[in-house]
């Protein structure tokens, strides 16, 4: 005889073991990050008879074909790319808020408004200590908040610098992680539960490194091992079999921007060119600080440059020549020159020698510069030009969210556990494990029949 | 096998991303609703923010303004008052002169008038040195001292004043000039030549002091002197009153355009809290029927079923 019944029945109880450790090992990591379903594809055991043996009854039961593991290469692909636009919009826009911040909320606008509110209400009466004294304290909180402003955007800068760079660091470790499990993907064994937790390691890694920058993945269809490029499909290689080469990143001294390079494998550096990810999002929010911090600064110099200019051009209270109001460069550099508010040249020059002057004809030329000059009509389009970045960006970045999460729900829904399925597969499996049990008792009763034949 | 249901994970994340939008929008709209402001930072609406900038330069501008025009206001009143007392002044004078005029007079008595004309001219003098309201002299321009004194180069007694006071501006590029200079009230033209107040009532009150035939010929030309006076100082009065006219409508006009820069500023930056409640509400409704429905299905499990 060919077959054996006891043996088809435990080969079916084994088989029925395993598929229930599939379901149960899915129950207990659905909400696993990473983790991908598994299913059990069984096979049946049997043999076509031979020469002589035409007709014969040759079945041995069923065995473990291989663990399935549910995963959509092209959705994961989507995440990855979806994932890096979003990560690079939100990291962009965080960036964007912080200067928007640093520069709206200092308070500039409102102190340039006050400081030529005071020069204008000193009109109504040149010689009065109290609006000159006034004027000085509007000028002192102008330049303390150009200062906290360029303080603000100094320090979003180095915020923003240092993510980048702890974010290097990661995709460093992370791209030397992926490498090890690509040399343990290149020995493990096809289709066992080993390979399947490398597939889902080496799956999870690439996620996270695409968070932080657009990879291109190329899989191996033979051992699973992925090659990884950075910056696009054609950049250089961030990782290829066991080995992990090195992404750098250098900020500029004077602008603060960040630039990357990657090391070759055939020694040297290469640039790299992110276009997507947290880090290109971080580097594009700098570019912007860097373009608003000299706009900042611009308008800081051409206020000094214009009020520093008609007072020297005046006479003061005292009827000597007038000194500068501020002093320094930049609006992080701006300081104030005069205290005494009998300093203020409200007087023209004709005035020299005559102290107490209540001619305003300096005054008038001052503010009429500065009408002209019209500093805060420019910090208006800054703090335009910055908002406006801003909101245009969030537009950007929930359509980018929106989609990276339709992707994330997408690949969910393919590779995720859905316990509904487990909970009927655990009973399937149950049965089919009892009457597994129930063919090896009809094999005992069968032997027992045959030896109570007397 | 390949599963065509939804998978646990899938749910849980749509369910996360649907709810945390519902709330974030309710959140914004509560905030908006408690600020009384639509915009909490500048890039929820960069036009609108900027508008919004734009009307608060406006609106400080506009305090100044007002505070320069009350300014100019109390210079004109006190002006306006000072010309009264010179008209009045003026007055007296030319009664007086019209007394000395007359033939019966004596010389003591003419001599008795002329004391009288001296004392008012001490007067006219104190007045046309009168401080406005910020200690400056009204009637001296932009004299950082008085309007009348002794010139320090010619050494005569007359205006030291400057040309003209300063112009304050009332916004949008208008100005008025809250001061009459010296010369502008007190100086006038008397047969052909030009002089002053002061110079009129010395000459005047010196010839009748000294008496004889001069002091009737003088106290006729006086009266011809004080008319020409009232002519001057009754002109600065017309001037005056128009400026005042001019800052009431300039006032006028500024109030009307801070009640229209409110109104803006209300429809750019504020709350509509109608439309916002009602949203608000509907938020809350869909919020409320989501986690509703996100409990529902969450409880819903095969394994509750299975014994």
């Amino acid at each position: 005889m060919a077959s054996d019944l006891l043996s088809i029945g435990a080969s079916g109880a084994q088989a029925a073991r395993v598929a229930l450790d599939v379901t149960a090992q899915n129950i207990s990591n659905a909400s696993s990050e990473g983790y991908v379903r598994r299913s059990v594809r069984l096979a049946e055991v049997s043999s076509s008879g031979g020469i002589g043996t035409i007709g014969d009854v040759s079945l041995s039961g069923v065995r473990v074909d291989r663990v399935v593991r549910n995963a959509d290469q092209f959705r994961q692909a989507e995440v990855r790319r979806t994932g890096a636009d979003a990560a690079r919009a939100d990291a962009e826009v965080a960036g964007l808020e912080n200067i928007e911040s640093a520069v709206d909320q200092s308070g500039v606008y409102d102190a340039m408004v006050r400081f030529q509110g005071s020069l204008q209400q000193l009109v109504g009466d040149p010689t009065s200590t109290s609006l000159r004294a006034n004027v000085i304290e509007d000028a002192r909180t102008m330049v303390g908040t150009f200062n906290i402003a360029s303080t603000a955007l100094t320090s979003a800068g180095q915020t923003l610098q240092f993510e980048a760079t702890d974010g290097v660091n990661q995709v460093n470790t992370l791209a030397q992680e992926l490498a090890r499990v690509n040399l343990r993907l290149s020995r493990a064994a096809d289709a066992t539960s080993d390979q399947t937790a490398l597939l889902d390691q080496r799956d999870s890694l690439l996620q996270q490194i695409s968070a932080y920058s657009d990879v291109n993945a190329q899989i191996n269809s033979v051992d699973g091992t992925v090659t990884v490029r950075i910056g696009g499909s054609s950049g250089e290689k961030l990782l290829d079999g066991g080995s992990a080469y090195a992404l750098s990143m250098a900020v500029d001294p004077t602008a603060g921007t960040l630039s990357f390079t990657i090391a070759m494998p055939t020694g040297g550096t290469a640039p790299v060119s992110a276009t997507g990810g947290s880090l290109a999002g971080k580097a594009q929010a700098l570019a912007k600080l860097d373009d608003v911090r000299s706009r900042l600064n611009g308008l800081a110099d051409s206020l000094m440059s214009t009020v520093n200019g008609a007072q020297t051009a005046g006479a003061d209270l005292n009827g000597v020549a007038g000194t500068p109001l501020f002093s320094g460069s930049g609006a992080g550099g701006m300081t104030l020159a005069l205290s005494n508010g009998a300093g203020i040249a409200t007087a023209p020059a004709s005035a020299l020698g005559t102290p107490g002057s209540r001619d305003a004809g300096n005054l008038n030329n001052l503010r009429q510069a500065l009408a002209t000059s019209n500093p805060t009509g420019g910090m208006d389009a800054l703090l335009f030009d910055i908002s406006g970045t801003v909101a245009g960006r969030k537009v950007t970045r929930e359509a980018l969210a929106t989609i990276a999460g339709s992707a994330r729900v997408s690949l969910a829904a393919q590779a995720g556990v859905d316990l509904d399925n487990e909970a009927a597969n655990l009973i399937r499996y149950q049965q089919a494990f009892q009457a597994s049990g129930r063919v090896m008792q009809t094999a005992k009763d069968i032997f027992d029949t045959l030896v109570a034949i007397r | 096998m390949t599963s065509i249901s939804t998978s646990n994970s899938a749910f849980y994340e749509r369910s996360i991303m649907d709810l945390a939008s519902l709330r974030s929008q309710a959140q914004d709209l509560q905030t908006s609703l408690s600020s009384g402001q639509r915009l909490a930072r500048s890039s929820d609406d960069p036009v609108a923010a900027s508008r919004l900038r734009q009307l608060a330069l406006a609106d400080n501008v506009s305090g100044i303004d007002e505070v320069n025009a009350q300014r100019a206001s109390t210079d004109l009143q006190l002006t306006d008052g000072a010309l009264s007392s010179f008209a009045d002044y003026v007055a007296r004078t030319k009664e007086l002169a019209t007394q000395a005029a007359n033939g019966t007079m004596t010389d003591a008595q003419r001599a008795g008038i002329g004391q009288e004309i001296s004392a008012i001219r001490d007067n006219v003098i104190q007045l046309a040195n009168s401080r406005n309201a910020a200690g400056g002299a009204l009637f001296g321009g932009q004299s950082a001292g008085d309007a009348y004194g002794t010139d320090p180069t010619t050494g005569l007694y007359g205006y030291i004043g400057t040309a003209s006071p300063n112009a304050l501006p009332l916004g949008d590029g208008q100005t008025v000039t809250p001061a009459l200079t010296g010369p502008q009230v007190l100086g006038f033209t008397v047969g052909g030549s030009s002089t002053d107040l002061l110079a009129a009532l010395k000459t005047l009150g010196d010839a009748l002091q000294a008496g004889g035939a001069a002091a009737q010929a003088a106290a006729k030309d006086g009266i011809a002197a004080m008319n020409a006076a009232t002519d001057s100082i009754t002109t600065a009065q017309t001037v005056v009153g128009s400026r005042m006219a001019w800052l009431d409508l300039t006032t006028t006009r500024r109030t009307d355009l801070s009640q229209m820069r409110a109104d803006e500023e209300n429809t750019v930056g504020g709350t509509d809290a109608a439309s916002t409640i009602a949203r608000l509400q509907q938020t809350m409704t869909v919020l409320e029927a989501s986690q509703a429905s996100f409990v529902k299905l969450a409880g819903l499990s095969l394994f509750n079923l299975l014994n």
